[in-house]
């Protein structure tokens, strides 16, 4: 099978040749531009190869080809560029502001950025503030000028799976632009305020979507966006809340993607166990990372009840296993994983979000390693 | 007037209700520490429970720590006047290198809502931070928090500087955060983990002593 073949057959539920494995296809299942570096370096692939970022504000990259083919692995990002109207700056204090008014700002060299401040951090914002908001252009050409030219060069160098990412879901733009807290809180105490920028939102990420899709949808093979939904714990928020303000949004914003006919990637961290039966009928095709480490995320209970409708991508412990296990228990673990997720397809296998700083490149190897060995159909 | 009305609107998230009902049972006569430890503590205690057991999440719990913060600020200056002191001073950051703040703000709300003192240092905690924190305030807690694995050892470094600073014995270390674990805790030699800020009073009391 092809790369591509490989990953469609997956997210197809259906059984492939092999287990197939992402590292870099996705905004979070790459690696930290440190441990990336030291990888590159043991592999003999540099002293000081350049790192292209992914994600300046997770100090994540873009991994280099050679790396991607000697690893073998199965897809490749293609992502949406820097809008030319405010593309994000570095400023001197070192914090990064973004066209959405956001402030970001971090505390440690290679470390990822949090936001800091945003144009709805006041108190009380309503309906009023987010027509009021200078709302970006979603048909800012910067962002689509590369998306072509980045499939072809994939199809050029590889038959990969290609994953359009399109950025940010709506509580998680909310949370941004709102404070983490104060958007979460804004459900219950100030739901008009809420309704109104998810409302908007959704009108700007379908506009870019369509457009995005329009323009490279013969070319790519699954769409994602990232939207965080879940804590250690549980989920961040309750079904029922989840229903009454963000499902229809969701849905509103998968159903755009399927007009395009191609497979939906949902990005959430967390336990996401109670969320996924309402994830499943608005028509998510798969989920990331798999947080294996949080509350009720136990693989062979995922697979035995949603396995039939939904795919799972990652999956492989970053809280303890990558960073601090032996290679033996990184075999296991993925050992583990393959054997609960992997039967009858569906089971695209990866690190649970990017791999950190503290991930040994051992590691890494062992978990990729493992992969082929246990990963055959 | 009984308490009631006023612990049940602060488990509601009734910002408005409860300021209203605490300014009543203070005009009626009830003690400030009576408001606190019959409606305000109770009240944080359900939502704690709820938290704990998935039927509220982390909006319901923001909203009630809210009417708790709003109730209890009017209630502050006369427990104080009243020469009423808190439960134990607790010092709360999240560990050097992680800006995360929202789990540690609600164990920050959970002690509060449970008569602590809470001094909150915020993110990005140096040791010495912590440690300096402690001896002016004289805490009994010292609660460290993170979520990145990349900054987890540094909890191990706030336990280091609290025993050459001679005040392990004095302060009790409980840790928590999505990466953490019991394993960990032991590891590092905290006194207590927490798996979520609902358990955060339950084990804070049991490490003081106190019910």
């Amino acid at each position: 099978m092809t790369h591509r073949e490989r990953v469609l057959t997956t997210l197809r539920r259906e059984p492939p040749d092999r287990v197939p494995v992402d590292i870099g296809g996705t905004l979070a299942s790459t690696l930290n531009i440190h441990t990336y570096r030291r990888l590159m370096r043991h592999l003999g692939f540099g002293d000081d190869p350049p790192a292209a970022y992914l994600s300046r504000r997770s100090n994540s990259v873009l991994p280099d080809e050679q790396l991607l083919r000697h690893l073998d692995v199965d897809c490749r990002a293609v992502l949406l560029g820097s809008p030319d109207r405010h593309p994000e700056q570095e400023l001197p204090d070192g914090t990064i502001t973004d066209e959405w008014g956001v402030t970001w700002k971090h505390v440690g060299e290679g470390q990822h950025y949090i936001n800091a401040g945003g144009p709805f951090y006041k108190d009380e914002p309503g309906p009023s503030a987010v027509e009021a908001f200078a709302w970006p252009d979603p048909l800012d050409s910067g962002r689509f000028r590369s998306l072509r030219s980045q499939a072809h060069t994939h199809q050029l160098a590889h038959d990969a799976a290609l994953v359009l990412v399109l950025g940010t879901g709506p509580v998680h733009q909310l949370q941004f632009m709102r404070g983490y807290a104060a958007a979460l809180e804004d459900m219950i105490a100030n739901p008009a305020f809420v309704e109104a920028f998810l409302a908007r939102y959704a009108d700007f990420w379908v506009c870019m979507a369509e457009k995005a899709l329009t323009d490279v949808a013969d070319l790519i093979d699954v769409v994602m966006f990232g939207d965080d939904l879940g804590m250690q714990q549980g989920p961040v928020m309750s079904p029922a809340l989840y229903r009454r303000m963000l499902k229809p949004t969701h849905a509103r914003m998968v159903q755009t993607v399927k007009r395009f006919g191609k497979p939906v990637l949902l990005h959430s961290c967390g336990s996401m166990t109670a969320l996924i039966p309402d994830l499943i009928e608005i028509g998510f095709d798969a989920l990331h990372p798999i947080q294996v480490s949080a509350k009720d995320m136990d693989t062979g209970r995922l697979k035995k009840e949603f396995g039939r409708d939904l795919a799972f991508w990652g999956a492989i412990d970053t809280q303890r296993v990558l960073p601090r296990g032996t290679l033996a228990e990184v075999r296991a673990e993925v050992r583990q994983r393959i054997a609960d997720l992997a039967p009858g397809g569906g089971y695209i296998l990866g690190a649970v979000h990017n791999i950190q700083a503290e991930v040994p490149v051992e590691n890494i190897l062992a978990m990729v390693n493992a992969a082929r060995e246990f990963g055959k159909y | 007037m009984d308490l009631e009305a006023l612990k049940e609107a602060v488990v509601a998230g009734d910002v408005k209700g409860a300021t209203l009902l605490t300014e009543v049972a203070i005009q009626a006569g009830h003690a400030p520490a009576a408001i606190l430890n019959d409606a305000l503590v109770p009240a944080m205690e359900i939502v704690g429970d709820k938290f704990r057991c998935n039927e509220v999440y982390v909006p319901e719990v923001l909203v009630a720590a809210r009417a708790m913060k709003k109730s209890l600020a009017l209630l502050k200056p006369l427990l104080t006047q009243s020469g009423v002191r808190p439960v134990a001073t607790a010092v709360i950051g999240t560990v050097k290198g992680d800006l995360h703040d929202i789990g540690k703000n609600l164990v920050c709300m959970m002690l509060e809502g449970a008569g602590f003192e809470v001094v909150d240092l915020g993110a990005d905690v140096t040791p010495e931070k912590f440690v300096q924190a402690a001896k002016d305030t004289e805490a009994k807690l010292l609660g460290i928090s993170t979520l990145l694995t990349t900054t987890m050892l540094g909890m191990k470094d706030v336990v280091r500087a609290l025993e050459q600073a001679k005040l392990r014995d004095q302060v009790k270390v409980m840790v928590g955060g999505a990466p953490v674990t019991q394993a960990f805790a032991d590891e590092i030699g905290a006194d207590a983990y927490g798996e979520s800020a609902a358990v955060a009073v339950g084990k804070a009391r049991e490490l003081l002593g106190i019910r």
